[in-house]
């Protein structure tokens, strides 16, 4: 009876063991899937309604026009944003001669600072695409928690790159991974 | 709620271990950000009182995004254990810990649109309605609901909205519903240069007057439960000017949990841009006539606001010009400011420039009620300048000289105090990785805690590493040292800062809405990430 009762225990546990093993093992594939998939896809630029630098709705896609673009995030608070974009517009003859790309300079500036950012970005020359983002849809959309925050498009609109923040000479990443993708 | 747990867990685990996003079928992918901000809080005989009992506070937040073709769901887990001191969050009767801050699920096609969950919008300038999210500030009045949209082709949108709004980690008892519509001019008449448009939006907030016998809102002069706002815009764009107009007015409410009489409110707003080669100039005014509108009645804080009324000042990244900000006065302000910015640029070469960029705001009462003296007061004034030169590819220096007369009675009395303000920043770059930044300040005053001195150094090895140290001094008053170090690192996406330092109490103010903030010393850790 004893015995029989220690198999019938035993059964059990070897039948929760072996339940709990085949759910591990799906766990772990399932992860397994994930983290392949991660490392060998590229996310897409979304769709989100942004105001162009007239006030103009426009389509975040629209900007794509076939060749790689650098989307860098800035607002008037935003010292080291500020600091990257003029970095990029110092050197962007230079790398205009390796590759051909464009630069959308995102502000995320609220409606309390938009004219502000509006007259900046046109007084500082930024030879770039500047769209406006009131209430952060698109950084939303793009999962931006801080700025600066730039991404590296591809000409199909799949994210390649980005970084968060920025420190003097960083902004060099972006155009290595622009001349990836020109080569 | 576990399971929601256990595959936000799993996305989170993801993106620690690769950058990218995750697809799921042919176009199908999923992203996601996590963000904390945790500090264990250190006793400091220097700010004696200034510690929490548990000596610790951490907000977490882990937003999840799917995205199908024309379909997106997503959701916000946010976890505050405890929230952080200071934040409004925590001091609420019974905030969640963990919970599901914000779901939803959304269709976009070309015309037409709908979103059920958590709704972020915004009517016009946001006078009468602006719900989203600011971490820094503790806040979130996402409408818990839906939102409509259509659009024929370029000439006309229309928007609706309905729900009940968040109200820090609860939802408010209150309804709100409304519509904005917008009407394409130029499109219509198909003025291609032109953008002229006209707009009009409707709010509802509807809120029982009875569900606490303590509070009587009868004798305050309220005589329904329904609140009714109404605004009118007129865009216009030409070249480089561009001209905005609204006008807002809202039915009889209680404009804050302070008010003691119910009363109309009004309010106007202009703001005008003009852009020719590098020089251009921006100006904004307003006019706010007991314009506050609170979530609901029955609630309290910043938190509180349907509608979006910042403050219209300069938002400075300098510790001492951002010693004593400029709040909001709901109750009747005149308000405005004017920027002037001009870049004076080297034809041989894109490195050598200088930027000159002056501005003024100030804000008076609007009512001689708001005043002891009866008239009107100022309540704040700043007149600035700052003068930056790129050197060359190494060297850039900045001089800023602000000029700041603020009341600390908000007004009520006539007395004003004055500060003077000089700042010094020089960024050198040794070469294409490292540079160094220094930033030296001098606050000088006559009044309240008189003259301050502060300094920082940053020095950067791009593109991962930076250390800071930084500190604050008050030479006159209190002679108390606000000191702070650190350093950061970043790979990708992904963002770690780990720093030690004492905060003074003040106003932390961010997109022009302050929240005030206890002194603390501690040790602060945030970490950002996203794929």
């Amino acid at each position: 009876m004893a015995r029989n009762l220690m198999s019938c225990l035993s059964g059990s546990n070897n039948v929760i063991i072996n339940y709990w093993k085949m759910k591990i093992s799906r766990l772990i594939t399932a992860m397994a899937a994930i983290l392949v998939s991660v490392s060998a896809a590229a996310q897409t630029l979304p769709d989100v309604t942004v105001e162009d630098a007239q006030g103009k709705e426009i389509s975040v896609r629209s900007l794509l026009t076939g060749k790689p673009l650098i989307i860098s995030y800035w607002s008037i608070a935003c010292k080291p944003c500020i600091q990257e974009l003029n970095a990029i517009n110092d050197v962007i003859e230079e790398w205009r001669e390796e590759a051909d790309f464009e630069v959308v300079a995102v502000s995320v500036d609220d409606v309390r600072m938009q004219a502000n950012a509006k007259a900046k970005a046109s007084s500082l020359g930024w030879e770039f695409t500047c769209i406006y983002d009131p209430n952060q849809a698109l950084k939303r959309a793009m999962n931006v928690n801080l700025t600066p925050q730039s991404f590296v498009v591809d000409a199909d609109g799949n994210i390649v790159f980005s970084h968060a923040g920025y420190t003097p000479g960083s902004e060099e990443l972006l155009f290595e991974k622009v001349l990836e993708l020109s080569e | 709620m576990k399971r929601i747990l256990a595959a936000a867990a799993a996305v989170a685990a993801a993106a620690f271990s690769a950058s990218g996003q995750v697809r799921t079928g042919d176009e199908g992918q999923l992203s996601a950000s996590f963000e904390t901000n945790t500090i264990y809080y250190v006793d400091d005989k220097g700010i004696p009182g200034s510690t929490p009992d548990d000596h610790f506070g951490s907000n977490n937040y882990l937003k999840v995004d799917y995205n199908y073709r024309k379909f997106s769901a997503g959701i916000q887990i946010e976890g505050y254990f405890p929230a952080l001191y200071g934040y409004e969050i925590g001091t609420q009767e019974d905030p969640k810990k963990l919970w599901l801050g914000s779901k939803y699920i959304s269709w976009d096609d070309e015309n037409f649109s709908v979103l059920v969950g958590n709704v972020y919008e915004q009517f016009g300038n946001g006078l009468i309605f602006r719900s989203y999210e600011d971490r820094q500030l503790g806040l979130n009045n996402s409408l818990e609901g839906a939102r409509v949209s259509f659009s024929l082709s370029r000439y006309l949108t229309v928007k609706g909205v309905y729900g009940r709004p968040r109200l820090y980690t609860d939802y408010a008892g209150s309804w709100v519903r409304g519509m904005d519509l917008s009407i394409s001019i130029a499109d219509i008449f198909k003025w291609d240069s032109i953008l002229l448009s006209v707009e009009g939006s409707y709010i509802n907030r509807y809120e029982s007057l009875d569900k606490d016998s303590f509070m009587d809102f009868y004798s305050l002069g309220l005589d329904t439960p329904q609140l009714n706002m109404y605004s009118g815009r007129v865009n216009f764009g030409w070249k480089g000017l561009s001209l905005k107009g609204e006008y807002a007015t809202k039915s009889k409410d209680l404009p804050t949990s302070a008010s003691t009489k119910a009363v109309k409110g009004a309010a106007i707003y202009a703001e005008a841009i003009y852009s020719y080669k590098t020089f251009s100039i921006s100006g904004t005014y307003r006019i706010l006539d007991n314009m506050g509108t609170m979530l609901s009645l029955y609630g309290s804080g910043t938190g509180n606001a349907l509608n979006y009324l910042p403050a219209l000042t300069r938002q400075y990244t300098y510790m001492l010009a951002n010693l004593n900000p400029y709040q909001v006065n709901v109750s009747g302000e005149t308000a405005g400011q004017i920027d002037a910015y001009y870049s004076l640029r080297s034809k041989e070469s894109r490195h050598k420039y200088w930027n000159f960029h002056a501005n003024y705001s100030t804000a008076y009462t609007l009512n001689p009620s708001q005043s002891s003296t009866e008239g009107i007061q100022l309540m704040w004034s700043d007149a600035n300048v700052d003068i930056e030169r790129q050197w060359g590819r190494k060297l850039k220096t900045i001089l800023l000289f602000s000029r700041q007369e603020w009341s600390p009675s908000h007004g009520f009395e006539a007395e004003t105090y004055v500060s003077n303000i000089f700042v010094g920043d020089v960024t050198y770059k040794f070469d294409r990785k490292k540079s160094l930044r220094v930033e030296l300040q001098y606050l000088l005053s006559d009044d309240y805690e008189g003259d301050w001195a502060a300094c920082l150094a940053e020095f950067s090895f791009a593109p991962r590493w930076s250390i800071f140290a930084s500190d604050m001094y008050n030479l006159e008053g209190t002679k108390k040292n606000y000191y702070n170090a650190g350093f950061s690192y970043t790979k990708g996406r992904s963002r770690i800062q780990i720093s030690y330092g004492r905060n003074r109490a003040g106003y932390i103010c961010s997109g022009g809405v302050c929240r005030y903030s206890p002194a603390y010393t501690g040790l602060n850790f945030t970490m950002t990430t996203s794929f």
